[in-house]
C-alpha cells in the first residue's frame, strides 16, 4: 500500500517536474455557475475557485485566471486560448474533460412559494401546469412525460424572464438545470421563488481542457486532481467549508 | 475391513504428503472466503444500520425541518453525522460502528452533502413543508452515492405496482428478493449476486411498517392535514402530495436494498 502511494508521489513530481520545465503559464477560464462560482464577488472567495486554484498551485506553474462567458469560454477552449475552462455541464465537440467530475448538477423546478411542489416524483401535480423552459434545454423525463403545459422562454435572458413570468403569475414555474444557480441565499433578486429537484437526473459538471494541451501536462493537471479528490472530494469541500467566509463584495 | 472416513482420510495423509498440503490449501481457501463473505456482511449490515438511522433522523427531525426560522445547525455538517451516531445507539443498542471502510466514509459524507445542498429549502422562511421526509432524503443519499464510484449501491424500495417514485423501481434481484420474503419478512443476504454484471455482495432488509408510516400511507384519519376537521373536509392526499394507499401496520413496508462489487470490499478497508 505504502509502495503504491511512493510510486504515486514519484509520478505526480516527476509530472510536476516536466511541467516546470517547460516555463508556460497556464490559462485558466472561469465560468459564472453560482453558488460554486460567483462573479459578483472576488473569485479567492468563492467555493470552487478555492478548491481547484488549490491544487493547480501544487503544480507550481504560473495561473493566470479569466473571466468568461460561457459560449467565450467553449470558443476560446476550443482554439487553445485557454487551456482549461471550469465549471462546464455541457459537453463540448474536441474538447475532453478531466476524468472525475466536479460535482453533478440536478435539474428543477422554481415556483412561486404559494404554488411551491416539493416532491417532483409527484408528477400527477403537474397536470395543466404551466412550465417555462428556456429554448434548447433539454427537460428531464419525469417532465416530458407529464401533463405540464411547456412554455418556450426565449432569449438570452430566458431564466430572468422565468422568474419575471412566475413571480408575475404569468407561469406556474420555470424549469432550470440547476435550480441552486437561482436559488440560494446571496441572490436577493430571487427571494420571491422556491425551487426543488428532480432527484435522480444528475448531470455532471466538468473541468474541460484544450484540446492543444500536451499529453504530459494533461497527465500532470489529472494526477493534481486525482490527489486533491483523493483528498477530499469538492462536494464535501463545499459542504464542510467555512460559510463565514464567502462574503459578498457588494 | 471397514473404515469410517477419518480414518481414510488419516491414511490417505500418512501416505501422500501432497495430499497434505492439498488439504490445508483448501481449508485455507474456504477459511480466506468465509472471512471475506463476514467482512462484505458486516459492512453490508453496518452501512443499513447508517441509513436507516438517518432516515429515523430525519423523520424525528421533521417539525425543525419545517418550522419557519430557527437554529437548524443540527441538520447540517459535523452536528448531523453526531446525532445520527446518537440515533444508531438508541435504535440498535449497540456502539456506532468503526469507520474503516472506505463506504462508511463515503456514506457519512454523502450525508453531509446533500442535507447541504438542501440547506436553502430548509433554510427558506417562507415555506412550512419542505418536502425533506425519509424516503426523499434516503433518495437523494442513493443518488449521490451512485456518483461517489465507490462501488455501493444502495436503495429504499419496495413491490413495483406500489412504488411512489419510479425510480425507485426495483430490479430483477429485488423483486425476487422481496416475493420470498414479503410473507415472512427477514434480512436477505446473498454472497453470489451480480450489480451491472459484476460479482457483488447484495441484502435486502426489510422494514417493519411503523406508525409514522401511516401518516402519508394509511388512511385519510391518520393524514395530519385532516387533523382538528370534520370528517367531510378530509382529503386522501397526503401532505407529499400522493394519494394515500390505505395500508395499515400488518402491509409490507418495502426495505433498504444494499450491493456492493466484490471487488471494493477489500480494496478500500482500513479508512478512519
Amino acid at each position: 500500500m505504502h509502495y503504491l502511494k511512493c510510486l504515486k508521489l514519484i509520478i505526480l513530481l516527476n509530472l510536476i517536474i516536466s511541467f516546470q520545465s517547460q516555463g508556460e503559464k497556464l490559462r485558466v477560464g472561469l465560468v459564472e455557475y453560482p453558488p460554486h462560482l460567483n462573479f459578483n464577488m472576488k473569485s479567492e472567495d468563492t467555493p470552487l475557485y478555492e478548491y481547484v486554484n488549490r491544487w493547480l498551485n501544487n503544480l507550481n506553474v504560473k495561473i493566470e485566471y479569466v473571466r468568461l462567458s460561457t459560449e467565450r469560454g467553449i470558443k476560446e477552449i476550443q482554439n487553445g486560448k485557454i487551456d482549461l475552462l471550469f465549471p462546464l455541464d455541457v459537453e463540448i465537440d474536441g474538447v475532453k474533460n478531466l476524468q472525475t467530475p466536479l460535482f453533478h448538477s440536478v435539474p428543477g423546478l422554481c415556483f412561486k412559494r404559494e404554488k411551491f411542489i416539493p416532491i417532483l416524483s409527484a408528477t400527477h401535480r403537474f397536470n395543466n401546469l404551466l412550465v417555462g423552459v428556456p429554448t434548447g434545454v433539454k427537460i428531464v423525463p419525469a417532465l416530458e412525460n407529464s401533463r405540464a403545459l411547456i412554455v418556450e422562454l426565449k432569449g438570452n435572458e430566458a431564466i430572468r424572464r422565468g422568474i419575471d413570468l412566475t413571480q408575475r403569475g404569468r407561469i406556474d414555474a420555470f424549469y432550470h438545470p440547476y435550480p441552486l444557480q437561482v436559488y440560494h441565499r446571496e441572490n436577493p433578486k430571487y427571494q420571491e421563488v422556491a425551487c426543488s429537484s428532480f432527484h435522480g437526473y444528475l448531470n455532471p459538471v466538468h473541468i474541460a481542457v484544450s484540446p492543444k494541451l500536451s499529453k504530459y501536462k494533461v497527465d500532470s493537471i489529472e494526477s493534481a486532481y486525482k490527489k486533491a479528490m483523493e483528498d477530499i472530494s469538492y462536494d464535501y469541500y463545499f459542504a464542510t467549508r467555512d460559510k463565514s467566509k464567502y462574503i459578498k463584495t457588494h | 475391513m471397514y473404515l469410517n472416513k477419518d480414518k481414510i482420510v488419516s491414511v490417505s495423509v500418512q501416505q501422500n504428503p501432497l495430499v497434505c498440503l492439498f488439504l490445508m490449501f483448501l481449508v485455507f481457501c474456504s477459511l480466506s472466503t468465509h472471512a471475506k463473505n463476514n467482512d462484505a456482511k458486516h459492512v453490508l449490515g453496518d452501512v443499513t444500520k447508517i441509513y436507516m438511522s438517518s432516515m429515523t433522523y430525519i423523520f424525528k427531525e421533521q417539525k425543525l425541518i419545517n418550522q419557519r426560522g430557527g437554529n437548524k445547525s443540527k441538520l447540517f455538517g459535523s452536528e448531523f453525522i453526531e446525532n445520527i451516531r446518537v440515533i444508531y445507539k438508541s435504535k440498535y443498542s449497540e456502539p456506532f460502528p468503526l469507520i474503516d471502510h472506505k463506504s462508511k466514509k463515503v456514506l457519512l459524507q454523502s450525508m453531509v452533502e446533500v442535507m447541504e445542498e438542501n440547506r436553502e429549502l430548509i433554510s427558506d422562511e417562507k415555506l412550512d413543508f419542505k418536502g425533506i421526509i425519509p424516503a426523499t432524503f434516503a433518495f437523494q443519499l442513493s443518488a449521490k452515492l451512485s456518483t461517489k464510484g465507490v462501488g455501493l449501491k444502495i436503495k429504499f424500495t419496495r413491490t413495483q405496482e406500489s412504488i411512489r417514485n419510479k425510480l425507485n423501481n426495483p430490479d430483477t434481484w429485488e423483486v425476487k428478493v422481496m416475493k420470498s420474503i414479503i410473507k415472512k419478512p427477514e434480512v436477505f443476504y446473498d454472497n453470489n449476486a451480480l450489480l451491472n454484471g459484476k460479482a457483488a455482495y447484495r441484502q435486502f432488509t426489510p422494514l417493519p411498517m411503523v406508525p409514522h408510516c401511516l401518516r402519508c400511507h394509511g388512511v385519510p384519519a391518520q393524514n395530519p392535514l385532516n387533523f382538528g376537521k370534520n370528517e367531510e373536509d378530509w382529503t386522501d392526499i397526503d401532505m407529499t402530495g400522493f394519494k394515500m394507499e390505505g395500508w395499515t401496520l400488518d402491509d409490507f413496508g418495502g426495505g433498504v436494498s444494499i450491493s456492493i462489487e466484490k471487488s471494493v470490499i477489500d480494496s478500500n478497508r482500513s479508512y478512519q
